[in-house]
């Protein structure tokens, strides 16, 4: 299964909070997906004869919907992705985006919010140049760029945002709440670099990659501290968006496109 | 504190502010060895580093160098010191008065009381002597190192009785004192002075001779009947305080035992320091050095991350 096939096997499922799991939306296309034995009402168009022939019995086959699916992802391109361990988050992210707009079709339509505005310029089809659009363009918003995409996707979208979160306050919650009812949202959140361990002791100096510097002494103490506090900061962010029912992922720093696999609960 | 040689002070200052300046250059420079970090707000309110210790540890590079500077330029500082060749005269007054009560238990067991504390915080080697006074004065114990003996001693001060002869106790105190040295006369008294010497020349006298006098006047505000007249013991306290400035010394007055007692003490210790000028510039450099080591011993322990 793709990223594409776990996007339309999940449409058209409840959006109500606390639905169920998501259903397949069966219906007139092309997509093979089982035999099953004939119901009274299915179109007699669709029985397979050379399995009826076999079985005996009346087959149905059972088809996907053709559907044009609308890919939209917003990429947090502010300095705080550019840390790492090894590589900057960024690259990982990229990595995930590429794979997520890898995954369209020549009849999907792909959307990269880019900035603070949607514009027609950044309407693009094909992946390609989707992640390749410019994102250096001003100061990246996140709380701006989530509104923008309520504005301006259209209902039904799939939304893919990777960020680190960090300008994800308490007042975005709604905002949230609203884009997982009007889209079929998924959120990357980028896992701190020093999510196992933080390499440091001692006098330290730290740079923001946002600005500003820290100086002070790193202990047991403090790193014990620091795992904590990340990890509980992990877990609230996963809770806060599965609440406004999204989809949620861990972006790891080693491979963004394993890290959106994951988040559809596939394999790479 | 003074000091010997402003120039390489002058010098160390320059030397001080140089390093200041390479020191904030290897910091920056060391900036560039250090983590990149998301997000400094989180961080901060996540791991809560200890930022007072590289500020401490900056601290003690400043000081230590600072101290290492004022030691190059030949520090003198001006210290109250022990002086353990003093000599301190008592004299305590036994007129008449000073069996009035209103100090418990009369104001000459207080005094007694008070002289028995100030030779006990006395320094050993301060030599301590005692004068009784009322119509005439004299010598009850003459100046002695031994502090126990002063004490005996004091038992065989007179029991209260006649006129009040300050003067004549200041001056016999100016005469049994030693030439030179640090030199204290302690006065306690409760009267004014009716008979004798005329005490303020004699505490000019003393003066001259950088001999403070300190004066400590004894009894209540209201004052009290002097047992078997109709008299009011009285305190002319301007003259005691006159006598105290006249020689450099200080005039405190007391209302009761323990505040007498209190005022005795805080005199034994401080009648016998004397201000001294001390060479501390091995000290200042000493210091420095050690603060350096250290610091730099608690900077390596404190080092940076692997």
């Amino acid at each position: 299964m793709t990223i594409r096939d776990a996007l339309l096997r999940a449409r058209r499922r409840p959006r109500h909070f606390g639905a169920g799991s998501p259903t397949v939306y069966r219906g007139d296309g092309y997509e093979f997906v089982e035999l099953r034995a004939y119901v009274p009402g299915d179109d007699v168009r669709r029985i397979d004869w050379a399995s009826t022939a076999r079985s005996g019995e009346l087959q149905t086959r059972v088809v996907l919907e053709d559907v044009t699916l609308t890919l939209a992802a917003i990429l947090d391109v502010s300095p705080s992705m550019g840390v790492g361990r090894k590589r900057p988050l960024l690259a990982a992210a990229r990595e995930a985006l590429t794979d997520w707009f890898g995954a369209a079709t020549a009849e999907d339509r792909c959307i990269r919010i880019a900035g603070g505005s949607i514009t027609p310029a950044a309407l693009q089809r094909g992946s390609r140049r989707a992640v390749a659009l410019r994102d250096d363009a001003g100061a990246f918003d996140l709380t701006k760029t989530l509104r923008t995409a309520y504005a301006a996707l259209p209902r039904g979208t799939a939304l893919l945002a990777i960020s680190d979160w960090y300008d994800l306050d308490a007042s975005v919650d709604r905002e949230l709440a609203g884009l997982g009812a009007r889209f079929d949202c998924t959120a990357l959140i980028a896992r701190d670099p020093w999510y196992e361990q933080l390499p440091l002791a001692g006098i330290v100096r730290l740079r923001g990659a946002e600005g500003g510097t820290l100086r002070g002494y790193i202990g047991a103490r403090e790193r014990a501290a620091y795992l904590a506090a990340v990890r509980a900061r992990e877990a609230s962010l996963l809770r806060r968006f599965e609440a406004a029912n999204w989809r949620t992922g861990l972006l790891r720093e080693a491979d963004g496109a394993a890290s959106l696999a994951a988040a559809f609960g596939l394999r790479s | 504190m003074t000091i010997d040689h402003p120039l390489r002070l002058g010098l160390g200052v320059v030397a001080l502010i140089v390093f200041g300046v390479v020191y904030a250059l290897l910091q920056r420079r060391a900036t560039s060895h250090d983590l990149a970090y998301s997000n400094i707000a989180f961080f901060e309110h996540a791991a809560k580093p200890r930022t007072w210790i590289p500020r401490a540890l900056q601290a003690l590079w400043l000081v230590a160098f600072a101290a290492l500077v004022l030691g190059v330029g030949g520090p003198h500082l001006r210290l109250m010191l022990p002086a353990h060749d003093g000599s301190v005269f008592i004299c305590i007054d036994t007129s008449g008065s000073m069996a009035a009560t209103d100090v418990f238990p009369t104001r000459a067991e207080a005094s007694k009381a008070a002289a028995r504390a100030f030779v006990s915080e006395s320094p050993s080697g301060t030599k301590i002597g005692i004068i009784s006074f009322a119509g005439a004065a004299g010598v009850v114990v003459p100046l002695s190192a031994d502090h126990q003996a002063v004490l005996s001693g004091l038992d065989e001060i007179p029991p209260p009785n006649g006129a009040t002869a300050i003067g004549d106790a200041l001056a016999l105190a100016a005469r049994m004192l030693p030439r030179n040295g640090h030199r204290v006369v302690v006065l306690i008294t409760d009267g004014v002075n009716n008979t004798g010497a005329d005490p303020m020349q004699a505490a000019q006298r003393l003066g001259t001779q950088h001999i403070p006098v300190y004066t400590v006047g004894i009894g209540t505000e209201n004052g009290g009947l002097i047992p078997g007249t109709n008299e009011e013991a009285t305190i002319d306290e301007d003259a005691l305080r006159d006598y105290a400035q006249a020689s450099g010394g200080a005039y405190a007055r007391v209302e009761n035992a323990t505040e007498l007692r209190d005022a005795l003490s805080t005199l034994g210790r401080t009648t016998s320091l004397q201000p001294k000028r001390i060479d501390a510039s091995l000290q200042f450099a000493i210091a420095g050095a050690v603060g350096m080591v250290l610091a730099f011993l608690a900077g390596l322990g404190l080092g940076r991350y692997p």
